[in-house]
């Protein structure tokens, strides 16, 4: 174990830098599962995916493997999903649904609110003397839903998710409630694991357009992605990006919608329509344009070629992560457009996704040849657009143009103030 | 069943592996039909009775079509794909191969294992492994395949720049 940096010193505020130790360091990573983990908004999952009574799901929060369940009273609440006995996982399946939890290595069993109900030889072997009200499963303090999107905090005294959000919410709302109807998870999740510290995917979609044009040039040669450097024609007005509170980031961009096949640009016209009921004027102007986003710490949302896509970026160590990716669809999608959804996202933003290789790519090569004490001594610059964001009338956040780094490093500056606590 | 038959099947699929294992692309997709389905649902960890597969909607890895499938190779061609930049050296396997149904001596379904062996850049070692059940065709005196449905062994996986 490297010895514990300063991390207040890690983030330099008013040059805009950011320490290659904050990406690589054990102890960062260490103090992050305290200082970040334990104390943020964490994604959970979507409330299609436990919709009737008893439903789990298992994921983490950070390091910790949590249950998500729905209650008999409809209500959800979260637990470690860990025994209180010795610590093993109550729940080895991906999702399910059960009344009871019963580990499997001695049998302690829980119900659904974690209370401890069953103790296998109470009497013999515990002599009736354990206090099983004392040893419930550990709860996940905080669980607060927005959009149909569950998220948990350890931190008992957080503000509440939507104050947490704050304008991000208006810009979740292009993607979450352009519909009438409302979104569901498709069934399965992409799960794969990536060389890289968390961070660098959080702050790419949280606000890194500018990577685009040299990362993805392939797709810009066979024809799939924007031509050009990805700036975009509309700069301020469909074309921007920008840092909302709390660390969180959007980008927005328009793509043509030439090669939309008809019966997914029928469904885009519906879905125009309905946003005019569902969203204010100002907000439906903006729907289906492609939409990147990161909420603080580790969710990112990813919408465009008609398809939605929720991942988490779980930290395994610094230099490396566990990606989950679900799919949203509006459940009023025919089912046409269901399938051109799920093809797309597995074509493009997946393990074998034909943009999302080569972001792992650069990820895992920059975590892999940080740590020496000379590249270390070097910041990373993010500088660009310092100074140059504006707050403009007609959406929230400060916006700049596509390419800037101020929601980037928005992300850092709420790392920091978390991290020097 | 002959195994007359399981061998010349054995060979189209050694000869793929072979292609794709020396860069030769654009021959792999030419025995390809142009309305196959190649696709690979994720894995989850549920009970064997639990887990469907073949249920609609559940993600995939991959769900191509021979578009598809020549616009990933489009992709590694234009000397920009960086995933694959410089190339991965790989080591195609395939083995326990079975004939599952003869529909004729020109349609059959095969079951077979394959294992993919990747070394990147940068001390990067990865496998893939799986299983995989084809619908081949025969025209004139030539296989083609018109569905592989790719069961990954793995439920967390690698990013994934191989075709198998």
């Amino acid at each position: 174990m490297d010895n514990a940096p300063d991390f207040s010193s890690l983030v330099d505020l008013e040059n805009c830098t950011v320490s290659p130790i904050a990406f690589s360091s054990e102890a960062v990573y260490q103090a992050e599962l305290e200082k970040i983990f334990s104390r943020s908004w964490l994604y959970l999952g979507h409330t299609s995916q436990i919709a009737k009574a008893n439903d789990y799901l298992t994921t983490f929060m950070g390091a910790e493997p949590v249950i998500i369940v729905r209650q008999s009273s409809g209500e959800i609440k979260a637990f470690l999903n860990s025994c209180r006995h010795r610590g093993m996982r109550l729940c080895r399946r991906d999702h399910g649904n059960k009344k009871l939890f019963s580990c499997p290595y001695h049998g302690w069993t829980y119900d659904e609110k974690g209370d401890l109900k069953g103790v296998p030889q109470l009497d013999t072997a515990y002599h009736n003397e354990l206090d099983r009200s004392a040893w419930g499963l550990i709860p996940v303090s905080r669980v607060e839903t927005f959009e149909g999107m569950i998220f948990g905090n350890f931190d008992m005294d957080a503000v509440s998710l939507v104050e947490y959000l704050g304008d991000m919410a208006w810009y979740l709302e292009l993607v979450l409630k352009r519909s009438k109807a409302g979104m569901e998870a498709f069934p399965g999740c992409h799960r794969w694991r990536l060389g890289g510290n968390w961070k660098l995917p959080a702050e790419q979609f949280g606000g890194d357009n500018y990577h685009t044009g040299a990362l993805h040039r392939s797709m810009s040669e066979i024809g799939l992605g924007p031509k050009g450097d990805y700036r975009g024609d509309n700069p301020w007005v469909r074309d921007f990006e920008v840092k909302c509170i709390n660390g969180h980031g959007w980008i927005n961009f328009d793509v043509g919608e030439d090669e939309v096949p008809p019966e997914q640009a029928r469904f885009f016209a519906q879905l125009r329509e309905e946003a005019k009921e569902t969203l204010t004027p100002k907000q439906a102007d903006l729907v289906l344009c492609a939409q990147v986003g990161t909420v603080f710490p580790n969710m990112s949302i990813i919408s465009f070629f008609g398809f939605t896509s929720i991942r988490v970026w779980h930290p395994l160590s610094a230099k490396e992560m566990l990606v989950h990716s679900y799919g949203l669809v509006e459940k009023n999608a025919p089912q046409s457009v269901r399938e051109l959804t799920r093809k797309a996202m597995g074509l493009t933003f997946s393990p074998s996704g034909i943009f999302e290789q080569d972001d792992g790519v650069a990820w895992g090569d920059i975590a892999r040849f940080q740590g020496g004490p000379i590249r270390s001594k070097h910041p990373f610059n993010y500088q660009m657009g310092k100074g140059h964001g504006k707050r403009m009338e007609d959406k929230p956040g400060l916006i700049g143009t596509c390419s800037t780094e101020i929601g980037v490093f928005g992300l850092y500056e709420k790392w920091q103030e978390l991290m020097s606590q | 069943m002959s195994s007359e038959l399981r061998l010349e099947l054995e060979e189209v699929l050694i000869h793929e592996y072979w292609l794709l294992d020396n860069n030769r692309l654009e021959q792999w997709l030419a025995l390809i039909c142009e309305d196959v389905r190649y696709w690979a649902p994720v894995r989850e960890n549920l009970t064997l009775d639990e887990e469907c597969l073949e249920q609609t909607d559940l993600l995939t890895h991959f769900d191509e079509d021979k578009v598809t499938l020549g616009l990933r190779v489009a992709r590694l061609r234009t000397g920009s794909a960086h995933a694959e930049e410089p190339p991965s050296r790989t080591r195609h396997f395939v083995s326990n191969v079975k004939v599952l149904e003869a529909v004729s001596s020109l349609e059959v379904v095969v079951d077979s294992n394959f294992s993919v062996f990747r070394s990147r850049p940068g001390l990067e070692e990865h496998w893939f492994v799986g299983g995989r059940t084809d619908y081949w065709l025969k025209e004139k005196n030539q296989w083609f395949l018109k569905n592989r449905f790719i069961k990954f062994d793995h439920d967390v996986i690698e990013n994934i720049t191989v075709f198998v």
